[in-house]
């Protein structure tokens, strides 16, 4: 009973800070996440979609979490077959409109984790623009092709609890 | 009377030799055009024009374990060529994979005859024991090798991967560098040919899928060669 509480606990304080976050600014955050990934990588890739519902473009400058060392701004390019990657200094989200950052294409690359990551572990990580505004968010770690499998195993666990009682 | 009976018999030689020379010449061109029969039309994209004979190779996985070209006959092997510091591509791709033999294992009669091998092409921060790691965390059956850069060169040259290491020009000793690398997965056969290719973007269900009707196809074919043309 205690973790539930817990995570109910991180739960709606994950809720309160997005909220927080997108009632002082324009720029909204959907959906972060870290690709988990096998233990031992010291590279990660976090996904999310920033949206833009102000009047000006806004350029995302910098990533940091107390999780890892350093983040980048970066981006997968294929040219043909071959994938590449590319270092970004800044990335441009225009006025009244939204740039999603997903596997195959941009990511904030987390590289040196502080600690191991598992599947559910939150990433605290903070945006900084250009104009000087700040966004703090938490990410989860998941396996993005395993996304059926979790949510099917969360269902069975709540089932699982009601029996009990 | 008996010259006409000559015409006639010289004329019936005549189309006897046409047919005789037509059946020997549809002969030819059948045995001739058995290589490349026509694979049917949803898996012609994804097969090599004519499959590509392998050489030898030598690459290293963990606890000195080497691969070569003989422990891929006999099977099917998915084979990917990443490196471990590519966050975004590569477990991506081995997820993929990963979920692919989940859903082959479906198929027990035909899930024993497959293996997935990821070959890292940056030996210098990717040690085989650390593969052996890394890749069991996609599906347990996975095959993590390396090798010298010279061994690496000439396998992913013949199998058409090539790859390129950006050393960080600022600092040669810096640990950030990336690799530019193929996205494809690459199917060699039980006779080490290179036979097909997925690329990407990819998704378990095609991948699957796809092979099936390969693997059915390539077995139908098998058998057409000893039966009659």
């Amino acid at each position: 009973m205690g973790t539930f509480l817990r995570i109910l606990f991180a739960l709606v304080l994950g809720l309160v800070t997005t909220g927080a976050s997108a009632d002082n600014v324009d720029l909204k955050i959907l959906d972060p996440w870290v690709q988990a990934a096998p233990p031992g990588v010291k590279v990660l890739a976090a996904y999310l979609e920033i949206k833009n519902n102000g009047e000006k473009p806004q350029v995302l400058v910098g990533v940091s979490s107390p999780s890892f060392k350093h983040i980048g701004i970066h981006r997968s390019v294929m040219h043909g077959n071959m994938a590449h990657m590319e270092h970004m200094k800044e990335l441009i989200i225009p006025s009244q409109s939204s740039v999603a950052l997903k596997p195959g294409g941009l990511h904030l690359m987390l590289m040196d984790a502080k600690k191991p990551l598992n599947v559910g572990d939150p990433v605290p990580m903070t945006l900084a623009f250009k104009n000087g505004e700040k966004i703090t968010f938490t990410a989860t770690v998941r396996s993005g092709q395993a996304m059926d499998t979790m949510n099917h195993q969360h269902m069975d666990h709540s089932e699982h609890m009601d029996h009990n009682h | 009377m008996s010259k006409q009976h000559f015409l006639y018999t010289k004329s019936n030689l005549a189309v006897l030799l046409v047919i005789a020379l037509s059946i020997t010449a549809f002969i030819g061109w059948k045995l001739s055009n058995d290589p490349v029969v026509k694979a049917p039309a949803e898996i012609e994209d994804y097969l090599f024009w004519q499959a590509k004979e392998l050489t030898d190779f030598k690459l290293v996985g963990a606890n000195d374990k080497t691969l070569s070209l003989n422990d891929l006959k006999g099977k099917w092997s998915f084979v990917f060529f990443g490196y471990t510091h590519c966050p975004d591509v590569c477990p991506l791709t081995m997820a993929i994979l990963g979920q692919t033999f989940n859903i082959l294992e479906k198929t027990p009669a035909i899930f024993p005859e497959i293996q997935g091998i990821f070959i890292s092409v940056d030996p210098k921060r990717d040690t085989p024991e650390s593969l052996k790691e890394y890749v069991s965390y996609f599906n347990d059956r996975f095959i993590g090798v390396t090798g010298s850069i010279t061994e690496l060169d000439s396998f992913s040259r013949q199998m058409s991967a090539l790859y390129t290491i950006h050393a960080n020009e600022a600092d040669q000793s810096a640990d950030t560098y990336t690799v530019t690398h193929n996205s494809t997965v690459f199917l060699v056969d039980p006779q080490g040919r290179l036979y097909g290719r997925f690329p990407p973007p990819q998704n378990p269900q095609e991948i699957a899928g796809v092979f099936l009707k390969i693997h059915t196809f390539y077995n139908e074919r098998s058998n057409k060669k000893w039966g009659l043309f």
